[in-house]
């Protein structure tokens, strides 16, 4: 599915010890000059007209119930001022995005002007459509999601997966209705002009609670920068009528050029572009700087082999999406786990992508300096590596897991 | 989750029978007859729970039930003769697959919520089954034995469509659920789908013939007179699926299971069966069609530790061509469409799975 979106696109990236050219990817080959919406550049004009549909689209929510009206919230309008309509992509080819959200943009003014829509209950029309908005200075993005019945996993409770694909979503509405995406592929101008593109390097995500099926989800989400030369994208998703907290996310982006890999320094053209959405706060979750070690056949507890991508998995680049990863991590954890713990936090380390052809293997190790997983009243580590067949590494992690707590069904 | 109704005098939650009954309200009574559920405190109707509900939030109630807020925020409702059910879905940028478009499993995973939706408004069990009082207490539940999809235009990320369903008896075996669904901004009907399921025992997994007792049960809330949404003669929906010969032309083998393909009780759902019926369609087809049909008989269920290989050869019609496909639907055009039948089997035994046949159309590139 799409969307390598914001947080999961990534790139071959080389190994750790430099960030040099990839040659030997073997992904992103197709040039996004392939696709014909390359000319159309995202006015000014029709930004704000983007900006001014979503408001047509939604509403803010009132826990109270409070009657709520579809007319522009000129607020909205005001969030986005003279500041520049241009925001960097965390995603390669974004040219497909570009079409598809010009499209989206026109569809959306259609459907609520020629549609007589009147919501069924005038309390729900909260995020009626899921568009999210654009809150606090512009600044936080904010968007609503109801969890689907397909959602659930086997203990009734949304699956990581699902709660990954909302900050997915929310990164790129962000994007979307903030009117930042530049020329091509979403790249500012000043990077479009020097090739040069986002890539996710890190996320980290804490669980503190699974929600369940009907219930809704807040997911609120901001950029800031990381070091001196790269991007953080955190979330911070609550469940919607308790305000209690279900998950921290945080994620680490550094700018490359798109045809030789290599890391750039952001250009000063590029920071006054971006810097005024970079919010001024300390990360979400903070950093242990715990280094995630690589697994092999030697050290490793689990070794689940022959995964392969479906079609259903792949974006419209024919990369996987880069949730799909979680759940072969969980593949090799054995089900003895998954049924007495649940997962209260992953670390993800992305080295490279793959597409439809790629073979792959999981491999999964209790953490030894963790408690003895023989015991299942405590928490305990897991160290994890997805490598290609041939032995390139896709992903590192580490997982940590905690005793399910007892839920109301 | 049980089902959560709205007792509008006691303000407090009517729990369908299985679940605790709450304090103010008596368990439910009666489900058989009109479309009322009884509480202790009242009777209502199905439309009053709804506007109950509504009122409810609207005063802005404390002690709102846990489960229902997105009850309370959902779209869908039962229809004014409360005799189906309607919901809108934005689609997510997740849900969106290599033409840019959704994917038919999110589809196919829509229609599941919607019909999940429409049984859980209804009153019956929220715990995937949608099963009524009388088949909890024999241990029944209801098993897919044919679906059938057509996706006229697939919407795009961000695009919103509206689902209605509805389910009424076929014959003395089973039941029927059908869909249509619309593009909401234009009011175009951009798909439609029905699908036949048959009553099951939970343990012994055994087929059992609609008792009259269930009929009544679920039958009340359906339309008087058949409503189909396939109402066009020797349409798609009703084709006999052959089994594939011998060797098929392309296979992908050794499928199998995720996790997260599994529900409650380890069986693979429904929709990843679709999956993996596309998984033996060749690169060249996915590449330049997009898939506007979609039939599946299931016929054996997949536990979590089976392997599946998936088979699949064009479809050759009576005249000889692969391109035969007549199309007796109005949404269809005349257009180049590829026809292939498909065989899902266990890999080790050859005991089939399913059987299906879908139908492709050009992409306009």
């Amino acid at each position: 599915m799409v969307a390598s979106v914001a947080a999961s696109a990534f790139f071959p990236a080389p190994s750790s010890s430099s960030i040099a050219s990839c040659k030997a990817s073997r992904s992103i080959n197709e040039s996004p000059e392939s696709l014909s919406v390359r000319g159309i550049v995202a006015k000014p004009a029709s930004s704000s007209g983007a900006v001014q549909v979503k408001a047509h689209a939604q509403a803010p929510p009132k826990v109270n119930g409070t009657k709520v009206s579809l007319k522009v919230e000129s607020q909205i309008n005001e969030e986005a001022p003279s500041a520049p309509r241009t925001f960097y992509n965390q995603l390669p080819d974004w040219s497909f995005l570009f079409a598809a959200v010009t499209t989206i943009f026109l569809a959306a003014e259609k459907q609520f002007t020629l549609v007589d829509w009147k919501p069924k209950r005038p309390d729900m029309l909260a995020d009626a459509f899921g568009l999210g908005k654009i809150m606090q200075d512009g600044m936080v993005f904010r968007q609503n999601f109801s969890i689907r019945s397909y959602e659930i996993g086997a203990d009734r409770t949304a699956s990581i997966e699902t709660l990954m694909n909302h900050l997915q979503e929310t990164a790129l509405n962000h994007v979307r209705s903030a009117g930042l995406m530049g020329a091509g592929f979403g790249s500012t101008p000043e990077m479009t002009k020097r090739n040069l593109i986002w890539v996710v390097t890190k996320m980290q995500v804490l669980v503190e609670q699974y929600p369940s099926w009907e219930d809704v989800v807040q997911v609120d989400t901001w950029v800031a920068p990381s070091g001196k030369n790269g991007m953080r994208r955190d979330w911070h998703v609550r469940d919607y009528r308790t305000g209690q907290t279900v998950l921290r996310a945080t994620s680490v982006w550094v700018m490359i050029n798109k045809q030789t890999r290599r890391l750039s320094k952001i250009p000063d053209e590029v920071r006054a572009e971006i810097g005024s959405y970079f919010m001024d706060h300390d990360p979400i979750i903070d950093d242990d700087g715990r280094k995630l070690s690589k697994l092999g056949d030697d050290n490793a507890d689990y070794v689940r082999t022959g995964l392969n991508p479906r079609w259903g998995d792949l974006d419209v680049n024919q990369h996987v999406n880069n949730v799909k990863y979680i759940g072969w991590i969980l593949e090799s954890a054995p089900i003895s786990i998954l049924e007495s713990h649940e997962l209260a936090g992953i670390t993800m380390e992305y080295r490279r992508e793959c597409g439809k052809d790629s073979v792959l293997q999981s491999l999964a190790a209790i953490s030894s300096d963790s408690c003895d997983h023989g015991s299942l009243d405590t928490g305990f580590d897991c160290q994890h590596l997805l490598r290609l067949e041939s032995g390139a590494e896709i992903l590192r992690a580490r997982t940590e897991w905690r005793p399910k707590r007892a839920h109301v069904p | 989750m049980a089902a959560m109704l709205w007792c509008s005098t006691s303000q407090g939650p009517i729990r369908s029978p299985e679940a605790t009954p709450a304090a103010q309200c008596g368990p439910l009574r009666n489900w058989a007859g009109v479309r009322t559920v009884r509480c202790a405190c009242k009777a209502i109707s199905g439309l009053e729970v709804a506007v109950a509900a509504t009122a409810a939030a609207a005063s802005g109630e404390k002690g709102v039930g846990e489960k229902g807020l997105a009850e309370r925020l959902r779209i869908g409702s039962l229809l004014p003769d409360g005799l189906s059910y309607k919901e809108c879905f934005i689609i997510r940028c997740y849900e969106v697959g290599i033409n840019k478009t959704a994917t038919v499993e999110t589809i196919a995973n829509l229609l599941q919520e919607v019909g999940g939706s429409h049984a859980q408004s209804l009153g019956f069990s929220t715990d995937g089954f949608a099963t009524t009082p009388t088949m909890r207490k024999l241990g029944l539940i209801w098993v897919t034995s044919r679906m059938h999809i057509e996706i006229y235009k697939y919407p795009a990320w961000g695009e919103v469509i509206e689902i209605e369903t509805w389910c009424q008896s076929d014959g003395r075996m089973g039941t029927r659920r059908d869909w249509i669904l619309w593009d909401l901004a234009t009011g175009e009907v951009i798909g439609r789908a029905t699908s036949k399921w048959v009553m099951m025992n939970e343990k012994t997994r055994k087929l059992q013939r609609v008792s009259d007792e269930v009929r009544e049960e679920v039958f009340v809330h359906c339309p008087r007179t058949p409503r189909l949404a396939f109402p066009e003669e020797n349409n798609g929906s009703l084709k006999k699926i052959p089994k594939l010969d011998d060797p098929a032309q392309y296979s992908r083998l050794g499928l199998v299971p995720r996790r997260a393909d599994l529900d409650m009780n380890q069986h693979v759902n429904n929709v990843t069966y679709i999956g993996w019926v596309l998984e033996s369609i060749p690169q060249e087809i996915i590449d330049t069609h997009e898939l506007q049909t979609i039939t599946l008989d299931y016929r054996r269920e997949c536990q979590h530790d089976n392997i599946v290989d998936s088979l699949s050869s064009p479809e050759v019609s009576e005249n000889g061509s692969t391109n035969g496909v007549v199309s007796s639907s109005p949404y269809v055009h005349d257009q180049e469409l590829q026809q292939f039948l498909h065989f899902l089997r266990l890999s080790g035994s050859g005991l089939e799975i399913n059987r299906g046949c879908t139908v492709w159309r050009k992409l306009a590139r």
